[in-house]
């Protein structure tokens, strides 16, 4: 029998890499910011949305891809402020590049400044998944506990910036901020970390000209004629 | 359980290069997954035991290596094993690190028994 031995050595997601760092430079080109939303189920990504929304409303453009396993109820409640469309899964535990895409159409590919995906509410499988963006965002609701770094470190790894939600509720849980961010802060040095609470509105403004301060590094600074023409 | 697509792609990268490279019996896939891969070797194992049979035969193995996280400073070029995912450089422990090891998955050989000499043993 003749048996030989192919040596490939090669990342599996190489590929997928590859598209996802074509379809940022797009967007980025034309002046829109991709922010991947990530975190467990109910840590209150659409509530911190709908109050990024009304902070803005006429001064900034913006538009969310709301990925859901079935429902599109986090949809509904985002499409009287912004322009919104639906990716459901039917099951899948995260999101991947075409179907972004296929949202991206779905919305007629409006060049707004800042798009953001909302992912599947879990900790783990997104973060193995590029899917163009130009900045990751954890969010940790105070409800949920302060030991999530430590337990999901890839997911803090990869982040840029970490938002702590729910603030209001801090009297009332058992959460440090201080050790939550201590734990992510070994995991990722450069993690910025931020408190929000989408009910009073608590770090909004923090939190949108953290946003905009963004879209002046990669977006204005690195496409400088695009973005002006 | 994101592992299952995962498999699908490493299966469909595994047939481009054996077809690629003039076909044969695929017997065993190497793989490394590193430990910031965001993989679970055993959901990793049983999504390939349950996928390979599309694409191969059940004869076909994997072989997974486990790596462990290495990361280089920025600032002082000290290379080091990440434990507990402490991404601290202990030599000057202020310097940005980079992850240069441990955060994917590799397709790193196949081994192919060409279909020319199992005809031919069989003639
Ligand atoms: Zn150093």
């Amino acid at each position: 029998m003749n048996t030989r031995v192919l040596s490939v050595r090669r990342d599996i997601q190489a590929e997928q890499k590859a598209d996802a760092a074509a379809e940022r430079e797009r967007l980025g080109r034309r002046g829109t910011l991709v922010i991947n939303l990530l975190s467990s189920p109910g840590s209150g990504k659409t509530s911190l949305l709908e109050a990024t929304a009304r902070h803005w409303a006429g001064r900034r453009s913006m538009a969310v891809l709301v990925g859901d396993l079935e429902t599109d109820r986090d949809a509904q409640r985002l499409a009287p402020l912004v322009p919104v469309a639906q990716l459901t899964t039917g099951g899948a535990c995260h999101l991947e590049l075409p179907l972004v895409q296929r949202g991206l159409q779905a919305l007629g590919d409006p060049a707004v400044d800042f798009l953001f995906i909302e992912n599947v509410g879990n900790l783990v499988c997104p973060a193995s998944h590029d899917l163009a963006e130009h900045l990751r965002v954890v969010l940790i609701s105070t409800t949920e506990g302060d030991d999530k770094p430590g337990k999901y470190p890839k997911m803090f790894r990869t982040s840029q910036a970490m938002v702590v939600t729910k603030q209001d509720l801090l009297p009332h849980v058992p959460f440090s901020i201080e050790a939550v961010t201590e734990d992510a802060l070994k995991i990722q040095p450069a993690l910025k970390v931020l408190t929000t609470c989408a009910i009073d509105n608590r770090g909004i403004q923090e939190w949108c000209e953290f946003l905009e301060q963004q879209y002046q590094e990669k977006i204005e600074s690195v496409y400088e004629p695009a973005v002006n023409r | 359980m994101h592992e299952r697509s995962l498999v699908q792609t490493l299966l469909n990268q595994v047939q481009q290069v054996v077809d690629a490279d003039g076909g044969g019996v695929v017997k065993e896939i190497q793989v490394q997954v590193g430990d910031l891969s965001g993989v679970e070797p055993l959901l990793f194992e049983s999504a390939f035991a349950e996928l390979v049979t599309e694409w191969f035969s059940q004869e076909c193995r994997l072989v997974l290596d486990i790596v462990p996280v290495k990361a280089e400073c920025r600032l002082c070029g000290q290379c080091f094993e990440v434990q507990d995912y402490e991404f601290l450089c202990p030599a000057c422990g202020t310097g940005p690190v980079e992850v240069i090891q441990g955060d994917q998955v590799k397709l790193m050989s196949i081994t192919v028994d060409s279909e020319k000499s199992v005809s031919g043993a069989k003639s």
